[in-house]
C-alpha cells in the first residue's frame, strides 16, 4: 500500500518528438489528460503537458492559432529533463518530488522502460483511501500525548467499545494543552459508528481529548 | 390487503411486527418510537378514519435488487445466532452500531414489506399518499449493515417500482440529519432516481460523506444532490435552504412519484447531531413535499421515517406531524391528556405540553448569521454546479 506503483496509471498515452502541438492538445482534450509523455525509440526524452502546449501560441480567439500549432512540434515545447519516479518509490516521497519543483505529474520509470504514470489527482485518489474517506464513518480528532503507548490507549478504547477504525492517521507534535505537560500529537481516526457519544466519554476520561467534532 | 378499508386519500402503512425492528437494551434506536407516536396520533384522533394497513415482509427477491444474496442470507443466519462473530463483522453485524438480534430478517423484511407496500397503494391509484413510519433505514449498503440500518427500505422499493413501471421517474428527498449515503450508491448511475439529500456536514457527523460535489456518475451526474449544513444550523436557515434547492430541483426532474425520509434527528434535542431545528421545520418540510407532489406527480407521495432519538420530546410530535401532512388534517395545539398521562411516568424528561416547540423554549446556540451565511454558500454552490445537469 501507498507506493507509487499502487496508484499510478498503467495505460499511458504518449507522444514522439515531431508530432504537432496541435494533434498533442487533441489528445489531451480527448482523453481528458493533461500530461504526454515523449517517447524516442521506446526511451523517455521529454514530457509535455497540456498548459505548455497551449502557451506555446497565441492566445485563444486568434485566427492565427490554429496554423501555429500545426507548425510547432512537440520537442520545440516539452521539457527535456524530467524527473521520474520509481514503481517502488513511496508516494508520499512522490508526492513530495511534485511539491518541491511544482509540477502536476512523475513519470515512473523501470529499468529505463516508461511503465506508469502518476500525478496529482492520483495522490489525491491515494488520501482518500488512506483517509477512509471513501467509507461510511464518524471524524474524529483526538490529542494523545507524545509518548510510547499513546496511540495503542486511544485506540484501545475503540476496541472497548466494539467500534472498528477505518482509518488512523498520527501528526506532528505540537505544544500541548495543558503547560507543563508532554508534547501532544494530534490523531485523526475515522470510526464506523454513527454513535460517538460512549467512546468520546472514555477517551476524555482516558486522558485522550477529544478535539472533533467539537463540543458546542 | 384489504383494500375496501382504505378511506380517503392517504393510508398508513402499518404492523405490530414492524416494531420488532431495534436493537434492545438502551440502544438509540428504539422501536418505542414509533409506538409513541403512533399512540399520540391516535390520541388526537388523528387515526380515526385511517385503520392501519398491515404490510407482508420483503422476499428475498425484493430484498435482492439492492442486496447480495450472501448478504441477505448472512442476516437471515444472524437472526438465528447460527454465525461467528468473525463473519458477522465482515457484513457490518454484531458491532455496536448494528448488534444482531433474535429473528433480525424477519422485522427488517417486514419494514421493507411496509414501505414497498406503501409504494405499490400509491402507484396503484388506491391513495394519493401513504406513510410508513418504520421505514428510512437509508444507511443499509449493498452487503452491509451500517448506522442502525439492516435493509435499505427505500432502495428496494425505488428498485421494485422501476421493474414493475418501466420508465418511472422517482424523487427520494432525506432531510435526515445523517446523509442518506445507502441510497443514494445505490442510484448513483440512475439518471431516473434523483436522491436529494440535506445533512448535517460530514465533517461533523456521520456518515462523513454527503459533499456538494457527490452528484452522480457517468449517465447519472447531476441526479445526486447534497445539501451539507453547517453544525447549529436553525430552522430560519434551513428552510431557506430547503426553499432554494429542493422545489426547483424537483421541477427541473419532473417526477412520477415523491419518496421522502423524514428523520427527526436534526432537532435541536436530539443526542446525536448538533443541528438546531424544531418542530417548526417538521411542519415545514412534509407540506412542501404534499404540494410539490400535487404539483409534479398527481399527488404520488410515500413519506417514511428515520432517525430520531429523542424519543419522548421530539419523534412523537415530530411524526404525528407528518401524518397530518400526509393526510390533510389538521394539526391540533396540544398534546392530549391522556397520552401525557400514560406515558409522562415512563419518560425520564418532562414531555412538552404544546405539539409545537415555541422558539424561545431552547437556549441561542452560536451566532446564527454566520451558519446561515455558511449554508448560503454551499446552496449557491449546488445551484451553479449540480442543477444544470438535472433534466
Amino acid at each position: 500500500m501507498l507506493l507509487v506503483k499502487d496508484s499510478m496509471t498503467r495505460e499511458i498515452v504518449t507522444l514522439s518528438p515531431d508530432e504537432t502541438a496541435g494533434t498533442a492538445l487533441a489528445l489531451c482534450r480527448e482523453r481528458r489528460i493533461r500530461h504526454l509523455p515523449v517517447l524516442e525509440e521506446g526511451r523517455l526524452i521529454g514530457i509535455v503537458s497540456d498548459r505548455d502546449l497551449r502557451s506555446s501560441t497565441s492566445a485563444l480567439g486568434d485566427p492565427a492559432r490554429a496554423t501555429a500549432l500545426q507548425e510547432i512540434l512537440v520537442e520545440d515545447v516539452m521539457a527535456g529533463d524530467v524527473v521520474a519516479a520509481l514503481p517502488d518509490d513511496p508516494i508520499e516521497q512522490a508526492a513530495n518530488t511534485m511539491r518541491e519543483r511544482r509540477i502536476g505529474c512523475l513519470p515512473v520509470v523501470e529499468d529505463d522502460e516508461l511503465v506508469g504514470i502518476i500525478t496529482t489527482s492520483d495522490v489525491m485518489d491515494a488520501l482518500v483511501y488512506l483517509v477512509g474517506a471513501n467509507e461510511p464513518g464518524s471524524r474524529m480528532e483526538i490529542a494523545v500525548p507524545d509518548r510510547p503507548g499513546s496511540l495503542a490507549g486511544a485506540a484501545g478504547v475503540f476496541g472497548m467499545c466494539g467500534i472498528n477504525i477505518v482509518s488512523a492517521a498520527m501528526g506532528p507534535t505540537r505544544e500541548p494543552a495543558d503547560a507543563g505537560k508532554p508534547r501532544e500529537r494530534i490523531v485523526v481516526f475515522r470510526v464506523d459508528t454513527i454513535d460517538t457519544a460512549e467512546v468520546v466519554g472514555y477517551l476524555d476520561e482516558a486522558g485522550y481529548p477529544v478535539l472533533w467534532p467539537p463540543k458546542p | 390487503m384489504a383494500a375496501q378499508a382504505l378511506s380517503g386519500r392517504a393510508v398508513i402503512v402499518h404492523d405490530l411486527a414492524l416494531e420488532n425492528y431495534g436493537f434492545g437494551g438502551d440502544h438509540p434506536f428504539n422501536p418505542l418510537r414509533v409506538r409513541l407516536a403512533l399512540e399520540l396520533c391516535e390520541a388526537l384522533g388523528l387515526l380515526e378514519d385511517y385503520p392501519l394497513v398491515s404490510p407482508g415482509p420483503a422476499t428475498d427477491e425484493d430484498l435482492t435488487t439492492v442486496h447480495t444474496l450472501t448478504y441477505v442470507r448472512m442476516v437471515q443466519k444472524a437472526g438465528r445466532s447460527l454465525s461467528t462473530l468473525s463473519d458477522l463483522l465482515d457484513y457490518g453485524l454484531g458491532t455496536p452500531d448494528n448488534p444482531i438480534f433474535p429473528d433480525m430478517h424477519e422485522a427488517c423484511a417486514r419494514v421493507v414489506g411496509g414501505v414497498l407496500a406503501a409504494c405499490r397503494l400509491v402507484m396503484a391509484g388506491e391513495v394519493d399518499h401513504a406513510m410508513c413510519i418504520s421505514g428510512g433505514l437509508h444507511h443499509a449498503l449493498r452487503s452491509k449493515a451500517s448506522g442502525f440500518c439492516v435493509y435499505n427500505d427505500a432502495g428496494v422499493a425505488i428498485s421494485r417500482l422501476k421493474e414493475e413501471h418501466p420508465g418511472i421517474r422517482i424523487v427520494y428527498v432525506d432531510t435526515d440529519a445523517h446523509h442518506g449515503d445507502g441510497v443514494q450508491w445505490m442510484f448513483y448511475s440512475d439518471p431516473d432516481v434523483l436522491t436529494v439529500s440535506m445533512h448535517e456536514s460530514g465533517r461533523y457527523l456521520f456518515p462523513g460523506t454527503g459533499g456538494v460535489d457527490e452528484k452522480g456518475r457517468n449517465g447519472g451526474v447531476g441526479y445526486s444532490v447534497n445539501v451539507p449544513l453547517e453544525p447549529f444550523t436553525d430552522d430560519e436557515s434551513w428552510i431557506s435552504c430547503f426553499e432554494a434547492v429542493v422545489p426547483e430541483v424537483l421541477r427541473a426532474f419532473g417526477p412520477d412519484l415523491i419518496l421522502s425520509q423524514n428523520g427527526c434527528d436534526g432537532h435541536i434535542l436530539d443526542p446525536l447531531t448538533h443541528l438546531s431545528a424544531t418542530t417548526r421545520l417538521y411542519e415545514h418540510v412534509p407540506q412542501r413535499m404534499h404540494d410539490l407532489a400535487h404539483e409534479l406527480c398527481s399527488g404520488r407521495w410515500v413519506a417514511t421515517g428515520g432517525g430520531g432519538y429523542d424519543i419522548w420530546r421530539v419523534v412523537p410530535r415530530a411524526w404525528t406531524v407528518l401524518w397530518a401532512a400526509v393526510s390533510h388534517q389538521h394539526l391540533p395545539e396540544k398534546v392530549p391528556e391522556d397520552w401525557l398521562s400514560n406515558w409522562g411516568e415512563k419518560s425520564p424528561v418532562e414531555l412538552p405540553p404544546l405539539m409545537r416547540d415555541a422558539p424561545e423554549d431552547y437556549p441561542q446556540g452560536p451566532p446564527s448569521a454566520k451558519i446561515a451565511e455558511r449554508n448560503l454558500r454551499t446552496i449557491q454552490e449546488v445551484v451553479e454546479k449540480v442543477l444544470p445537469s438535472i433534466q
